[in-house]
C-alpha cells in the first residue's frame, strides 16, 4: 500500500538525517566555537595565514604578512611583546632554527565581525622568497600570560600561473570548500526542519481567533467569557507579532543579531560566557526563526485551502477540535503546501551564505577564506557558486519528483477507481 | 456511552414511541439577519421528518443548529437524553455538545469525505478516535456497514476513485458507524447527476425502513411520499405548515405552502400536480419568466420576505433549460 511506502520512506529519510546530523555537528562546532577546555584569560589560536591546511601549500602567500586567529577568551593582548619567529627549513634540517621576524609597524588587530575570533597581523617589507618556513608566534596578554603557537609551511609546488581563473587553486581548494557544503546542508535542513514546526504552531496561533471582542460580547455578554476569550487570544498574538517582527526585519541582521547581541544579555544577566550561543546554532535559530515566519503563512493559506465541510464532517462525528486538525485538516493542509515548503528550501540553501559573516564556516565562508589565502577570489568564488548551483539543482529534482509522485499517486487512485 | 449528564425520564408519545428529538422556540441570528424565528418541534423514535421550503427559508441552518455546526443564538434542545439550552457556553456546553453530536450522524450535500483516507477509513475515524472502539471490531462494523449500503467491493477505495452517489452512501455509512439515535440529512441528492440519485435515496429508505429516526432536508417527492411520516413546510424562519405527506403535499392549508408546491411539483410530481389543480393556475400565467407571486392575493403575512427568498427558486420550475413549467397534459416527463 502506498501508505506504508511513504511512512517508510519518511522514517528512512529521518533516520539519514539524524545520522547526518549525528555524524556532521561536531565538525560544524568544532569550526566555529572555542575548545571548551582553555582557561578564562588564555588566548587560543585558531588558525593561521598562511594556512598549513593547505595540502599543496600556499602558492599565493606574499611572503610579507601572516595573519593569527585566535579566540582571546576573555583575555586582551599586549601588543608591542606579541613576537613572531621565522625559520627556514632546509632539507634534512632536524631542528627549526628560528630568528624574530623584525616588522615594519607595530603588530595590530585586524576588526572582524565576531565575537569569538580575532586577528592579529604581522607584515614586514622584504618578502620572503618562496619555500619552507617554519613559525612561532607568542601572544602575551596584559595579565603577563604567554601562548606559543608553532607551524610549518610548505610553498613549494607549482606556484598559481597567474591567470584570472587559476585551475590549480580551484583543484587545491576544491575539498576545503566542499566541506563547508556539507556544512551549508547541515544548516538548510536542520533549520527548515525548525521552521517548519515553527510555522505549524504560528499557522494554528494565527487561525485561533474565531470571532471578535465585540462578537462575542453582544453574543454572550459575560465577563467571563470575555476573560477566557482574551487567555485564548494570547496565540494569536504571540503568532501575529512573530511573523510581522521576523517579516519585517532583516535576515541578516537577525543572523549578526542573535550572534551578537544576546551575549551582552548573557553577559548582563551574569552567566559564563560559555552560555553564548555557537555561531552555527545562532545561525539555525536566525534561519529557522525567519523562515518559520515566512512558512507561518504558508501554512496558514494550505490550512485554510481545505474545504470547510471537511471541518463539519469531522465535528459532525463528534471529533473534537485537536482531533479534526490532527487527523482530517492537518494531512490534507500539508499535501497542500509541500511545493510551497520544497521552493523555501531552495531559498534557504542560498540563504544561508549569509551565516558565512558570523565565521561559520559554511561555502562562502570558506571560499573567502580560500580566496584570501590564494589571493585569487576569482577561482575560489567560482567554485562556491558551482556547489550552490550542483546543490540547488539536485534538491530541485527531488522536489520535482516529489510533486510528480503526488501527481502520480492522485492518477493511480483514478486508474484503480476505473478497473473496477 | 459515557456518563449522562442528564437523566430525564423517557418521554413517549400516544403510539408509546419515544421522544427522539424536542426543539422549544430555536432561534438563529446571522448578525442581523433572523434566520429561524423560533421553531418547535418533537420527533420520536422512528419517525421520517422531511423540511421542504424556498432556498433562504432557514432548512439548513435549522438542521445544521440540531447538531451545533451552527450555533443557535437561544432556545432548547433536547437529543435523546441530553439537554442543551442554547447561547450558553462554557465546559459543560461544549461536553453536552459532544454528546448531542455523538447521537446525530449527518450526511451534507456535498459528501464532505476525508479525501486521503480509503472508504473503510473514513467509516472507522469516528468509532475509533471518539468511542475509543479497537481497530479490528471497527473495521469489522465498517465492512458489515459498507455492505449494507452496497459498497461491499469497494471498501479500500479513495473517495476520488468513488462516483457521487458511491461517495454519498460511504458518507451515510460513516454517520452510521456512530451508532447515532438520529440522522439528519442536508439535501443528500442535490449534488447528485440525476442517475445516481435512486441509489442513494434507496438506502435512506432501507434506513427509514430499519427504525432510524431521520430528519431529512430534501425536493425529493417521490421519497417524501413513500418514505416520510410528517412533511413540514418551512418559510421565512418558521414551520408554516406540517402534517403527513399526503395533506401537505396534497391538500396544503396554507398559501405560502400551495405557492412553493406550484413550483415544485410540476416538475417534480406532475400527475399529483395535475390532480392538485396546480398546474392549471401556472397556465394561467401570462409570462413565465414574469414573477408568479408578484401580485398573489391572500399573501398578505411576511410578504416581502416571501418575495425575496422565493425567487430563486423560479428556475425550479422552469426545466433545465429554463423552458417553461409543463402545460397540463404533457407527460413526456
Amino acid at each position: 500500500m502506498h501508505k506504508r511506502h511513504v511512512f517508510v520512506s519518511v522514517a528512512l529519510f529521518a533516520a539519514l538525517l539524524a545520522l547526518a546530523v549525528a555524524s556532521l555537528t561536531p565538525m560544524a562546532l568544532a569550526a566555529a566555537s572555542p575548545s571548551p577546555a582553555a582557561e578564562q584569560g588564555t588566548p587560543v589560536v585558531t588558525g593561521t595565514i598562511p594556512n598549513p591546511e593547505d595540502p599543496r601549500g600556499l602558492k599565493g602567500w606574499t611572503g610579507d604578512q601572516v595573519q593569527v586567529n585566535f579566540d582571546p577568551n576573555g583575555a586582551e593582548l599586549d601588543l608591542a611583546q606579541c613576537k613572531l619567529f621565522v625559520a627556514e627549513i632546509k632539507e634534512g634540517d632536524t631542528e627549526r632554527i628560528y630568528n624574530e621576524q623584525q616588522v615594519t609597524e607595530p603588530p595590530r588587530i585586524i576588526p572582524a565581525v565576531s565575537r569569538a575570533t580575532s586577528t592579529l597581523q604581522f607584515s614586514w617589507e622584504d618578502a620572503y622568497p618562496e619555500g619552507d618556513y617554519a613559525f612561532k608566534v607568542d601572544l602575551v596578554t596584559t595579565e603577563g600570560v604567554t601562548v606559543t603557537y608553532e607551524w610549518d609551511f610548505a610553498s613549494t609546488g607549482s606556484a598559481g600561473s597567474g591567470s584570472l581563473v587559476n585551475f590549480q587553486v580551484m583543484k587545491d581548494w576544491f575539498w576545503f570548500i566542499a566541506r563547508g557544503g556539507v556544512v551549508t546542508v547541515e544548516l538548510t535542513v536542520i533549520s527548515i526542519l525548525f521552521a517548519c514546526i515553527l510555522a505549524l504552531f504560528g499557522s494554528l496561533g494565527r487561525l485561533s481567533k474565531k470571532m471578535t471582542f465585540k462578537q462575542a460580547w453582544d453574543r454572550y455578554q459575560s465577563w467571563g467569557y470575555m476573560w477566557r476569550m482574551v487567555l485564548g487570544r494570547i496565540p494569536y498574538w504571540i503568532a501575529t507579532f512573530y511573523t510581522s517582527l521576523f517579516r519585517g526585519t532583516p535576515l541578516l541582521l537577525q543572523i549578526i543579531f542573535i550572534y551578537l547581541a544576546i551575549p551582552e544579555v548573557i553577559k548582563t544577566l551574569g552567566l559564563p560566557d560559555s552560555y553564548n550561543p555557537p555561531a552555527f546554532w545562532s545561525g539555525v535559530a536566525a534561519l529557522s526563526l525567519n523562515y518559520g515566519a515566512y512558512l507561518t503563512e504558508v501554512f496558514r493559506a494550505g490550512i485554510q485551502a481545505v474545504p470547510k465541510g471537511q471541518n463539519e464532517a469531522a465535528w459532525a462525528i463528534g471529533l473534537s477540535g485537536w482531533q479534526t486538525q490532527r487527523r482530517i485538516i492537518l494531512p490534507q493542509a500539508f499535501k497542500i503546501v509541500i511545493p510551497a515548503v520544497g521552493n523555501d528550501f531552495i531559498a534557504l540553501i542560498k540563504d544561508t551564505s549569509l551565516v558565512s559573516v558570523i565565521t561559520v564556516e559554511e561555502l562562502l565562508r570558506r571560499s573567502q577564506l580560500a580566496g584570501a589565502a590564494t589571493f585569487s577570489f576569482m577561482s575560489t568564488l567560482l567554485v562556491a557558486a558551482a556547489w550552490y548551483w550542483a546543490l540547488t539543482i539536485f534538491f530541485s529534482f527531488w522536489q520535482a519528483k516529489l510533486e510528480t509522485r503526488m501527481a502520480r499517486d492522485k492518477a493511480r487512485e483514478k486508474e484503480k477507481g476505473k478497473a473496477k | 456511552m459515557g456518563t449522562q449528564t442528564y437523566a430525564h425520564e423517557t418521554i413517549t408519545d400516544d403510539k408509546g414511541r419515544e421522544l427522539v428529538v424536542k426543539v422549544e422556540n430555536l432561534q438563529k441570528y446571522f448578525g442581523r439577519n433572523h434566520v429561524l424565528k423560533g421553531i418547535d418541534l418533537e420527533v420520536y423514535k422512528g419517525e421520517v421528518l422531511v423540511l421542504i421550503g424556498p432556498s433562504g427559508s432557514g432548512k439548513s441552518t435549522f438542521l445544521r443548529c440540531l447538531n451545533f455546526l451552527e450555533d443557535p443564538t437561544s432556545g432548547e434542545i433536547r437529543v435523546g437524553d441530553v439537554h442543551v439550552t442554547c447561547g450558553s457556553h462554557g465546559g459543560k456546553f461544549k461536553k453536552d455538545v459532544h454528546e448531542i453530536r455523538m447521537k446525530c450522524g449527518m450526511v451534507f450535500q456535498e459528501f464532505n469525505l476525508f479525501p486521503h483516507k480509503d472508504a473503510t477509513e473514513n467509516v472507522t475515524e469516528g468509532p475509533i478516535l471518539v468511542k475509543g472502539v479497537k481497530k479490528e471490531e471497527a473495521v469489522r462494523k465498517a465492512q458489515e456497514l459498507l455492505t449494507k449500503v452496497g459498497l461491499g467491493e469497494r471498501m479500500d477505495f479513495f473517495p476520488s476513485q468513488l462516483s457521487g452517489g458511491q461517495k454519498q452512501r460511504v458518507a451515510i455509512a460513516r454517520a452510521m458507524a456512530m451508532d447515532p439515535v438520529l440522522m439528519l440529512f442536508d439535501e443528500p441528492t442535490s449534488a447528485l447527476d440525476p442517475e445516481l440519485i435512486g441509489e442513494v435515496l434507496k438506502v435512506m429508505k432501507e434506513l427509514a425502513e430499519g427504525g432510524m429516526t431521520m430528519i431529512v432536508v430534501s425536493h425529493e417527492m417521490g421519497f417524501s411520499r413513500d418514505v416520510a411520516d410528517r412533511v413540514v413546510y418551512m418559510d421565512d424562519g418558521y414551520f408554516i405548515e406540517q402534517g403527513p405527506p399526503s395533506e401537505v403535499f396534497f391538500h396544503p392549508k396554507d398559501e405560502r405552502t400551495r405557492r412553493f408546491l406550484r413550483h415544485i411539483l410540476p416538475e417534480k410530481e406532475p400527475e399529483h400536480a395535475k390532480e392538485l389543480g396546480i398546474l392549471e393556475v401556472d397556465q394561467e400565467l401570462p409570462d413565465p419568466d414574469a414573477d408568479p407571486l408578484q401580485h398573489e392575493p391572500g399573501a398578505a403575512l411576511s410578504q416581502d420576505n416571501l418575495h425575496d427568498t422565493a425567487l430563486p427558486d423560479i428556475p425550479l420550475a422552469q426545466g433545465p433549460s429554463g423552458e417553461t413549467p409543463l402545460p397540463p397534459g404533457d407527460e413526456k416527463l
